[in-house]
């Protein structure tokens, strides 16, 4: 049970766990997303990453879902009675990102193409309205999860 | 004003082997009352970003027992803080915090009980469930001077195991441990058990 994001391992975090915390969740996330035309972790963000763009990627999308996303939508988390799910996934992001902040930063060759892919997903997020766009990518943890499963071993 | 006033749960602490985590407290005594008690929960995410905010346990908001089965709420390698408080009736005590924050990664690992047989020629091990978290390193041999040992990682679920082919009249020794991936520890190994092949050793 490990992640390995081209060169970055994170062990000690339960894929199987946040799929079920997100599928709880899903119905009730993705009904209060109106905005249907458009699409945050869309096909440009992450399809194709080479192995060594992974790590950079994952750990500039984890790090906007832990500093920005999450923290935007707790107070949904508490009007919708999510609590549980969110603590879940919330906490094992924050897990993820701390253990990719070491080795990720020792790689500089690739960061700029990985930054480029990021920025598609911030601009995206940037046009749209705040609650909107926080909404929308708290529905989109889907994508993000079935990508980040192509990275994790049994 | 004179109102009653209900003491808060005292001595909060956790008590947590292979990756089972029960919080504990002592009991608030009324007498002839019964006292129910709820445990709320906050992950470190939550404690950095939303102090306010907290989630009820999952099987303890309410229970009569003091204490309460976390192991479900603990959902991540991360520190946790835990507070409960007493109700009766209208009554409701303050809120009592768990001094030190638990992270599961300080769970007590203890060495798996297993059980040698023979399946035919075959040395069986049957090991300890100890649920989805826990790997098994297996360590055999023959007992004999300079026996090689062999090593065998078991995954979750693969139970029980057939380690390898045996010779009648000798002797075979066998020791595991745990290992539990979420938070990158292992337990000691248990005490070898050895055990003798019937029949006649074969002639070199």
């Amino acid at each position: 049970q490990e992640f390995q994001f081209g060169p970055c391992r994170v062990e000690g975090v339960v894929l199987q766990k946040l799929w079920q915390a997100f599928w709880a969740v899903k119905d009730i996330v993705q009904a209060q997303d109106n905005i249907t035309s458009v699409q945050l972790l869309r096909k440009e963000v992450l399809q194709n990453v080479p192995e060594t763009e992974s790590c950079h990627l994952i750990h500039a999308l984890l790090r906007f879902y832990v500093n920005t996303v999450f923290k935007s939508y707790r107070d949904k988390a508490v009007e919708f009675g999510i609590l549980k799910s969110f603590s879940i996934l919330a906490n094992n992001f924050f897990v993820i990102v701390s253990k990719l902040q070491a080795s990720q930063e020792k790689m500089f060759s690739t960061r700029k193409t990985a930054r480029r892919r990021f920025l598609l997903f911030h601009r995206a997020f940037k046009q749209l309205d705040r609650e909107a766009a926080v909404t929308k990518a708290f529905g989109e943890m889907d994508i993000l999860l079935s990508w980040m499963e192509k990275f994790y071993q049994l | 004003d004179g109102a009653a006033v209900l003491p808060a749960p005292q001595n909060l602490s956790v008590r947590s082997v292979n990756m089972k985590h029960v919080l504990t407290w002592s009991p608030v005594i009324v007498p002839e009352e019964i006292i129910h008690y709820s445990v709320e929960y906050q992950g470190e995410y939550e404690s950095l970003y939303m102090s306010h905010i907290w989630i009820p346990s999952s099987w303890c908001s309410p229970t009569q027992r003091p204490e309460c089965d976390i192991t479900e709420d603990i959902t991540a390698t991360v520190s946790y803080s835990l507070r409960v408080r007493a109700t009766l009736g209208s009554l409701t005590s303050a809120w009592s915090t768990l001094k030190h924050r638990f992270n599961q990664n300080s769970t007590i690992l203890t060495p798996p009980r297993m059980e040698i047989t023979m399946d035919g020629f075959h040395l069986l091990i049957k090991l300890e469930d100890l649920g989805p978290h826990f790997e098994f390193f297996v360590s055999y041999w023959r007992k004999e001077p300079g026996a090689k040992e062999h090593v065998k990682v078991v995954r979750p679920g693969v139970l029980p195991v057939y380690l390898e082919m045996v010779e009648p009249g000798a002797a075979y020794c066998v020791k595991a441990r745990t290992f539990v991936k979420a938070i990158g520890r292992h337990s000691a190994f248990s005490q070898p058990e050895c055990v003798k092949v019937q029949g006649e050793a074969l002639p070199l």
